[in-house]
């Protein structure tokens, strides 16, 4: 039994600095609620041939929470038959979503999904409302619950990536999305979102003058003597992403265009001390499962959690970096957490057809200590 | 008529500052100021000095919400929206060509029965008025804010003969109640009251000082504290408020003035002062004044200049034992020292309170008006007739006589019978201008608690504290210790009260007349107590509190506290105890135990948890109100006005706030009467307290400020302590409430290891010694 999968379609919201950008207002089951609408449209779908909408969210409480995936379809106007379910393995959360679908359709559990992520930093905190912790484990095995700025700097710490190399590669991130955005190559996977009167249509993270010596001013963000600022490390975000992720074979028999085809997933544990580095021995399977050499890829979506950590993934892995988000990373655009899984593997496959290239990979770091990847390659 | 919106046309410091202060009072403010010339914003004077505002420190506004009641514009395209304001203030340019076609467009908009008032500082009222159509005239008056309006307390009114009273009345009660104003009316004479007697004193201080040669140090020890004036005595205040001014106040008030006025031949020029203004040294906004702070070579040193050469040297410490003796004696016994301090504060204050005794009635109706605006404008503890009286009026007159000096009638009336003011039948009056004495009139809804203590004996009274009948079967409970701290002999006397209160009363109101309601617990007690070891009697301390705080609460009849100023640690406990607090907007509340290395122990750790709780507006769950409490308490946060108490927990929302000092008693003694009836005392509260696992949350979060370099050792020792108290300790689950006895003894043991940890015991020493926090 092998069915092809495919990514029939990809947008997502524009994304904005929580608690000071533009839908610091907006509920986040209403905000995946239009993308998910978005996405339809775009695709021309048939709604009533979804299976399942799987929805990624690191923080799935408040107004993210009861199951809010089941929400988003009734808010979304999905049919009734079609499920819903949220997921959670934090930062990989919507990556996850892809993954899940695509063992679905092979197992010839449905033929269309909507892998959708959602986050507002804004309105539901990093770590939720009410984080209680397990003594015994806080006591025995504190990295279980490190916070993410010091595993970006343990990760710069062992894989010596110094200050001005993080700052060299978040001013080309800034550089890469602002081109991106003013060529108008953004357009084409941004849902506007309509927020209390208004329609938010652009990014709002992105800094077109960043400078490595304006970065080089900035006080370290997580310990005194650290390497990793608020320039180099991503912003807190709100936005959503969903994509479609439909067997081959449906999408040929409805018309669909297909971005990619998904060549292979893996997911990896690590240390949680050094999060960071969970791409590499994630991305590493999902080569060997592809069969492929890391030197084969053309296009790599590489999560910008931390620049420490994205740098010392690309070293490890032997990433070209000039094949490295071409159109920004989350430095630039933005980590809306559960979010950001869809919208790398999405632009992944997106960009696949857009600069007419064979293999690509998507991979990200998740809190814990865990790595997530996906290899895509030509549909 | 009540005024619901405002508008204020110049959006300078003090038309900002007006603005900002309406918005304090929850008035909707439109403020506009001309379209610079340059940009395209058109509304960017407005818009800038609202969004810089937000930013300073002092800061304007209450809360950064009131920031948000404020309409920013510009007078070309909003001209029309003026027609929406009940009450419009102009403080554009001193310049009456400019204010009065200001005033002439403004009269085509504003409707009618609005009041138009400007916030002019030299301009006369009759000029502002000459030849305007009656309508104008019958609606406008001065209103003269004096700077940082929000802080200032007094408001200068000046009306002309066409002022309606209505437009008076109505304002000035406005004023009073809302913007929480001291109101002076004045004549419509040259610097109005305070800036008059104000101008006068500084210019006679500083020629006074450079004729006998005095340094800046010398003449400000003596013109500052021991006369009851802020220590800024004259030098440091005109670095204040800018070198610059002087000249221009001069030049205004010398044109103005008659020739004849004693203020002209006080005037002559100041070559230092020109030079230092030429040079940018115009004060803390420039360079430096008279003082500066030198930060070169990594040292902050004070200097001060010679006023000889204009040189800086490092500020001297001036010893004059004519302010050694004002320290008993008073400002009697500094004029009546024959050093150059006595001498100096003789030549000073004789001309300046002959002076303001020679003005009344020229510039206000009576004595106690001038005294006010100087009390309330300029911050001195006596105004110029209280100064008089406390010299001795016959004593004044005497020595001016023997001088060869006139003396001005009024003077010589006060003389001659029982001084300015005196007490009659247990209440204060005043002389007349007619020679007679009057009761001093308070207004309606003013109650001060000095009036009362000069008809009554106290119900009970310690070295600490007392009980007093303020009518109408309300007892006020008054510390008066340093800074007004808690010791045990307070504790007493609210045992006292309790039984007092509770045979022969109905509520109580906590309450009294210092600069600040409570600075917390006697720090020097406790530390005195460690010293020689004696950790029982710290123990009983920490255990007495809570069990007279608690008896407050339990108490059968309503207390209510009524702060000002400052109310920390055990000042802030106090208001948590109460069962309501009517809070002066100018309070200023924290839980600041941690800055001295300990945790609240008098039930301030169980009342603000058990408050956040209660707050619908927090998410559900067992942490969001530990969390937050943590933080309040862990970062020793203190609210910077009433409003800002709110928002942090420690006022609930019917918690009431008072703007003008004056009526805080009356209002709190109304709350409690309020409370009365159907009182029943508040239930034991339990708390669902997360334990362990919340503890081990709050921990990772410290652990972070650490690395951060945001805690410092002794932060996480006494953190770590707090988190265990808020999270209810090992044993809690948060599906067991805990009773509050459990948590209040938390707080006991917290605070009893902690106190003898050499860490908190430095912090304790270091701001027994300097007054500031230790962060070691």
């Amino acid at each position: 039994m092998h069915k092809n999968v495919v990514i029939a379609g990809y947008v997502r919201s524009p994304f904005h600095f929580a608690s000071k950008g533009d839908l610091v207002k907006v509920r986040p089951d209403e905000m995946a609620a239009q993308v998910v609408r978005g996405l339809l449209g775009k695709t021309g779908i048939d709604p009533k041939d979804i299976e399942d909408l799987i929805v990624g969210c690191a923080f799935p409480e408040g107004e993210q929470g009861l199951n809010v995936a089941r929400l988003i379809g009734f808010l979304a106007d999905l049919p009734i038959s079609v499920a819903g379910t949220t997921v959670n393995r934090f930062c990989g959360s919507s990556m996850q979503s892809i993954h899940m679908a695509a063992g679905n359709i092979q197992m010839n559990a449905g033929e269309a999904f909507i892998c959708a992520g959602i986050e507002s930093m804004s309105r539901v905190p990093m770590a939720g409302f009410n984080p209680l912790l397990h003594p015994g484990l806080a006591e025995r095995f504190p990295q279980a619950y490190i916070s993410m700025g010091e595993t970006a700097e343990n990760v710069a710490q062992k894989h010596q990536i110094p200050r001005a190399r993080q700052e060299e590669f978040a001013v080309a991130s800034h550089q890469k999305a602002a081109a991106a955005q003013a060529a108008g190559k953004l357009k084409d996977e941004i849902v506007a979102i309509q927020a209390n009167g208004a329609s938010v249509e652009l990014d709002g993270c992105i800094r077109p003058d960043t400078s490595a010596a304006a970065l080089a001013d900035l006080k370290p963000a997580f310990s005194t003597d650290g390497s990793v600022t608020a320039g180099t490390a991503s912003p807190l975000t709100d936005g959503a992403s969903a994509v479609l992720v439909t067997s081959e074979d449906y999408a040929k028999a409805h018309g669909l265009k297909p971005l990619a085809r998904l060549r292979s997933i893996a997911v990896a544990g690590c240390d949680p001390e050094i999060m960071g580095i969970g791409p590499v021995a994630a991305s590493r399977k999902a080569l060997e499962r592809a069969g492929i050499a890391a030197g084969d890829l053309d296009i790599i979506e590489l999560n910008e959690a931390f620049a420490s950590q994205a740098l010392a993934c690309a070293d490890e892995l032997g990433l070209d970096l000039a094949k490295v988000n071409l159109d920004g990373g989350a430095i630039a655009l933005g980590h809306p957490l559960g979010a950001t899984g869809a919208r790398i593997t999405g632009k992944a496959a997106q960009l696949l057809q857009r600069e007419g290239k064979q293999l690509a990979l998507s991979t990200q770091c998740i809190g814990g200590g865990q790595g997530i990847a996906t290899v895509l390659e030509a549909a | 008529m009540t005024i619901v919106t405002a508008a204020v046309i110049g959006a300078g410091v003090m038309g900002a500052g007006i603005a900002a202060h309406l918005a304090n009072a929850g008035v909707s403010v439109l403020l506009l100021d001309v379209v610079p010339k340059e940009g395209d914003n058109r509304n960017a004077l407005a818009e800038g000095a609202v969004a810089k505002m937000l930013k300073a420190d002092p800061a304007p506004f209450m809360s950064k919400r009131a920031a948000k009641l404020i309409t920013p514009g510009n007078i070309e395209d909003d001209l029309d929206k003026l027609a929406d304001a009940d009450w419009i203030v102009e403080a554009v340019l001193e310049d009456p060509k400019i204010k009065r076609a200001l005033y002439e467009r403004l009269e085509g908009v504003r409707k009618d029965g609005s009041i138009i008032s400007s916030n002019t500082s030299t301009l006369p009222l009759s000029l502002l008025t000459k030849d305007m159509p009656d309508r104008f005239c019958g609606d406008f008056l001065i209103t003269h804010f004096f700077n940082p309006p929000r802080y200032m307390p007094l408001l200068e009114l000046v009306t002309g003969p066409n002022t309606k009273p209505a437009v008076l009345e109505t304002l000035s009660a406005f004023a009073d109640r809302r913007l929480g104003k001291g109101i002076v009316l004045c004549h419509d004479t040259p610097g109005f009251v305070a800036n008059r007697i104000g101008t006068f004193w500084l210019q006679c201080a500083v020629v006074e000082t450079l004729d006998r040669g005095l340094t800046v140090e010398e003449a400000d020890a003596v013109m500052g504290r021991p006369i009851g004036v802020p220590k800024t005595g004259v030098f440091a205040l005109l670095d204040l408020v800018g070198l610059d001014l002087m000249p221009k106040v001069d030049a205004s008030l010398a044109a103005t003035l008659t020739k004849d006025d004693a203020y002209q031949s006080l005037r002559r020029p100041f070559p230092l002062l020109e030079e230092m203004i030429a040079e940018g040294y115009t004060g803390r906004k420039g360079k430096g004044g008279f003082y500066r702070l030198n930060k070169s070579n990594g040292a902050r040193v004070k200097e001060a200049v010679d006023l000889k050469t204009g040189d800086y040297a490092p500020a001297g410490k001036p010893s004059l034992a004519s302010v050694s003796a004002s320290r008993r004696g008073g400002p009697k016994a500094l004029v009546a020292h024959d050093d150059k301090g006595g001498l100096f504060a003789w030549a000073v204050l004789s001309q300046t309170l002959g002076y303001a005794a020679a003005l009344v009635p020229e510039i206000a109706d009576d004595v106690p008006s001038v005294d006010r605006a100087m009390r309330l404008g300029y911050n001195w503890k006596f105004g110029p007739f209280e100064l008089i009286d406390k010299l001795g009026a016959a004593d004044f007159a005497d020595r001016l006589k023997a001088e060869g000096k006139a003396v001005p009638p009024l003077l010589e009336k006060a003389a001659a019978a029982d001084g300015f003011y005196r007490v009659k039948d247990g209440r204060q009056q005043v002389l007349t201008v007619a020679g007679d004495y009057a009761d001093v009139e308070r207004g309606e809804g003013v109650l001060l608690l000095s009036d009362v203590k000069l008809g009554s004996e106290p119900l009970a009274k310690s070295g600490s504290a007392s009980l007093w009948d303020i009518g109408d079967g309300v007892v006020c409970l008054e510390v008066h210790t340093k800074l007004n701290t808690m010791d045990p002999d307070v504790f007493k006397i609210i045992a006292k009260a309790l039984d007092i209160v509770g045979k022969n009363y109905k509520a109580l109101v906590i309450y009294n007349e210092g600069s600040h309601f409570s600075a917390g617990a006697n720090l020097g007690l406790a530390m005195f107590a460690a010293n020689v070891g004696a950790w029982p009697m710290i123990e009983d301390m920490v255990a007495q509190g809570q069990k007279a705080y608690t008896a407050l609460k339990r108490s059968p009849f309503p207390v209510v506290a009524a702060p000002s100023g400052l109310a920390l640690g055990g000042g802030c406990e106090i208001l948590l105890a109460s069962d309501a607090v009517q809070a002066h907007a100018e309070s200023y509340v924290g839980l600041v135990e941690a800055g001295v290395g300990v945790v609240p122990a008098w039930g301030g750790c169980k009342e603000l948890l058990s408050r956040l709780a209660r707050d619908p507006r927090r998410p559900k769950g067992p942490m969001p109100a530990v969390a937050a409490a943590f933080e309040t308490i862990g970062m020793a946060k203190v609210a910077k006005s009433a409003f800002e108490a709110r928002e942090l927990g420690f006022l609930r929302r019917e918690d009431d706030i008072t703007f003008n000092r004056e009526r805080l008693l009356a209002d709190a003694k109304k709350k409690a009467l309020s409370l009365v009836e159907g009182y029943q005392p508040p239930e034991p509260v339990e708390l669902t307290l997360p334990g362990p696992s919340g503890k081990a949350s709050l921990a990772f979060a410290l652990r972070d400020l650490y690395a951060k370099g945001l805690a410092t050792e002794h932060d996480m020792v006494v953190a770590s302590e707090l988190a265990d108290v808020l999270t209810g300790g090992d044993d809690a689950d948060m599906t067991e409430p805990l009773p509050e006895e459990t948590v209040l003894k938390m707080e006991r043991e917290a605070f009893m290891r902690l106190v003898r940890t050499p860490g908190t015991l430095a912090r304790v020493e270091h701001t027994l010694e300097t007054g500031k926090p230790l962060r070691n």
